[in-house]
């Protein structure tokens, strides 16, 4: 076992009656940036999409040109109000044994997994996140069904996160 | 799976792996090897050579090249392929152009296989498989074909030293004799096995016939049936036989695979035997089961009948049955309720744990039909969760094992006030679903269960 100190939430060893609190955990965000890159990722499908359909409605009239392209324009921009709330979900714990990723809106998932049962760690980053200087890590244990990752980490960040999950779940390693 | 510490693996770390000596597969492999796709030559053949009797020769040539060619690559494959056992490790080396040096840490082994096709036991031999956790089939080790009592020595070499790899004092003992001794040391020693389940043979075929894919088997020999009966023309049948075929392809895979299914407590392991043509025996090592899961579909429950499934972190290597990676192991494919309880007894424990506590009322509404079968439960070692209408799916799984806990939380559940707490085991895709709790409920499992299966994992170590 690390160093526990610098752990926010100390974690009752107490089993069953102890009630989870979610004031309790202190959840770390994803940086902010993340909801650009999610804004960029909806602009890159949606005004091509209108212009495309812009010009196949001009075909028949301008009016449905217009009507086409507004309208596609008006989903991304809803889509946009989703993202901001999605992006928002998003968040992570890091607790003495476990660590706790939430996300989802609509759905909403919280998982935890002990550093002990990681077999591997990635950190990826696509283009667009690249550009914005942030990496999606992800954490795999044996279990396909429950593979965890945290989008939108500042890439130092991600680095860091990596590192130390590493270093945890060499301490902890437990065998299958 | 974690990869132990270095100073902990080699089991002997004062043999170099040199001077173990390699080994060689049985000379005929090659031949068993072949011989699914040599007999689909044959029948090729034979076909063939009814439909155009007149003009033989060409074609006649032409398979008997191809199927030199197949044996003669067979061979070669032969030729360079050798094993070895040293340091805790089996090295499999293979490969004539593009060598291929496999290593399997045999601590880390999940269950070991053997497997005879049909002609592998007119010919006496077997193929052994390791199983390493992971999932994907390929990077399991295989080893075919050896001679069968060979492999059988072979196998419990493995078992004992892949128990010694991992700490048991006890065993390390047996481990000393090196493979080769073993081999040569005459008869088997046969370890003592027990009994625990036998499957009745007149029971499977109804069962299987009263399963799913025994139900689509008949739906479309009875669609072929009437097609011809309305036509009055067995030509018409044509477009259908692809599914006639696959249909009976199929129970015949799930007769073969389940027929004489037996399961024995061995000292290294449990061991499953089953087969009709083909036959398998594996064996999982001990602590390598990670969830049990008893079945009991629609219309055997009126029977009285049930199944009984196991996972284990490592995929069966069978190329000819891709769904079988999704699938769990039948340790009982079909059983009485008595038969499946007393194993359960043997697997989880011998008071299983029943899934007795009920979802609150608010779950009636998200799953007015399945509400009566949704349960959980737990103790310091286990958790069993129930689910489903059709088929009932009561799911064992150790503490212990616990790869991950999820807890999800729908739009539907959250306007009831309810959410799903899912529990992760290695392998494929199974969790024991602990589903439809009152908030509170889920919460207080989500916070309780990483101690508990941290306190379990500790005491298990």
């Amino acid at each position: 076992m690390s160093d526990p100190g610098d752990h926010p939430v100390p974690l009752s060893t107490e089993p069953a009656d102890a009630r989870p609190d979610d004031a309790m955990i202190s959840w770390r965000l994803p940086s902010p940036l993340l909801l650009r890159v999610r804004r960029i990722e909806v602009a890159v499908v949606t005004v091509p999409l209108a212009i495309a359909g812009g010009v196949a409605g001009a075909v028949v009239s301008t009016a449905l040109a217009a009507g086409i392209a507004v309208a596609v324009v008006v989903a991304g921009a809803l889509g946009e109000r989703f993202l901001a709330r999605r992006v928002a979900a998003w968040g992570y714990a890091e607790r003495q044994d476990d660590l706790m990723v939430r996300r989802g809106v609509l759905i909403r998932h919280q998982s935890v997994i002990p550093y002990g049962r990681m077999q591997f760690i990635d950190v990826t980053a696509g283009p667009l996140e690249r550009s914005q200087g942030l990496a999606t890590l992800r954490m795999h244990t044996a279990a396909a069904a429950s593979d965890a990752r945290i989008p939108g980490l500042e890439q130092g960040v991600a680095a860091a996160l990596r590192d130390q999950l590493t270093a945890l779940g060499e301490a902890q390693a437990a065998g299958l | 799976m974690t990869a132990p510490l270095p100073d902990e693996l080699p089991l002997r770390a004062t043999s170099a792996a040199s001077d173990q000596p390699w080994h060689r597969l049985h000379p005929l492999s090659p031949l068993v090897r072949a011989g699914r796709q040599l007999m689909s030559l044959v029948v090729l053949l034979a076909g063939l050579l009814v439909a155009n009797h007149h003009r033989v020769g060409g074609d006649l040539v032409t398979d008997l090249v191809i199927i030199a060619i197949a044996l003669a690559g067979g061979f070669v494959s032969w030729l360079v392929t050798r094993w070895q056992i040293a340091d805790g490790v089996l090295r499999v080396d293979t490969g004539l152009i593009r060598r291929d040096s496999r290593r399997f840490p045999l601590s880390q082994i999940q269950a070991v296989d053997v497997v005879q096709t049909g002609l592998a036991r007119v010919l006496g031999l077997a193929e052994l498989r390791l199983r390493m956790a992971g999932g994907d089939a390929a990077r399991g080790g295989r080893l075919a074909c050896l001679r069968r009592s060979d492999a059988e020595k072979l196998r419990r070499d493995l078992l004992a030293l892949s128990v010694a790899g991992t700490a048991a004092p006890a065993v390390a003992a047996v481990a000393a004799v090196p493979a080769r001794e073993a081999r040569r040391a005459g008869p088997a020693v046969v370890l003592p096995e027990r009994l625990l389940f036998r499957v009745n043979a007149a029971r499977l075929p109804v069962a299987i016939l009263l399963s799913r894919t025994g139900a689509v088997a008949v739906a479309v020999a009875a669609a072929a049936g009437l097609t011809i009966a309305v036509s009055g023309r067995t030509s018409t049948i044509a477009p259908f036989l692809p599914f006639v075929l696959g249909a009976i392809v199929n129970v015949w895979r799930q007769l073969n695979g389940q027929y004489g299914t037996t399961v024995a407590a061995a000292p290294d392991g449990l061991r499953l035997r089953s087969g009709l043509i083909q036959t398998t025996a594996e064996t999982i090592r001990p602590g390598r089961i990670q969830a049990v899961r008893l079945a009991e579909p629609l219309i055997w429950r009126a029977l009285g009948w049930c199944r009984l499934e196991v996972d284990v972190a490592g995929a069966r290597q069978r190329r000819e049955d891709q769904g079988e990676g999704q699938r769990l192991r039948a340790v009982i494919p079909v059983g009485s309720r008595a038969e499946a309880s007393q194993l359960l007894g043997e697997l989880v424990g011998s008071q299983p744990l029943l899934p007795r506590l009920a979802p609150p009322f608010a779950t009636r509404w998200k799953a007015p039909l399945t509400y009566h079968f949704l349960g959980w439960n737990r103790d310091d070692r286990y958790v069993v969760a129930s689910r489903g209408r059709v088929c009932r799916q009561t799911t064992w799984v150790p503490l212990d094992k616990v790869q991950s806990i999820r807890w999800v939380q729908g739009p539907l559940q959250r306007r009831l006030g309810l959410a799903t707490v899912h529990l992760d085991v290695a392998g494929k895709r199974v969790s024991a679903k602990i589903e439809d709790r009152s908030d509170a409920e889920a919460r207080e499992i989500l916070a309780a269960l990483p101690d508990l299966a941290r306190a379990a994992r500790s005491a298990a170590a």
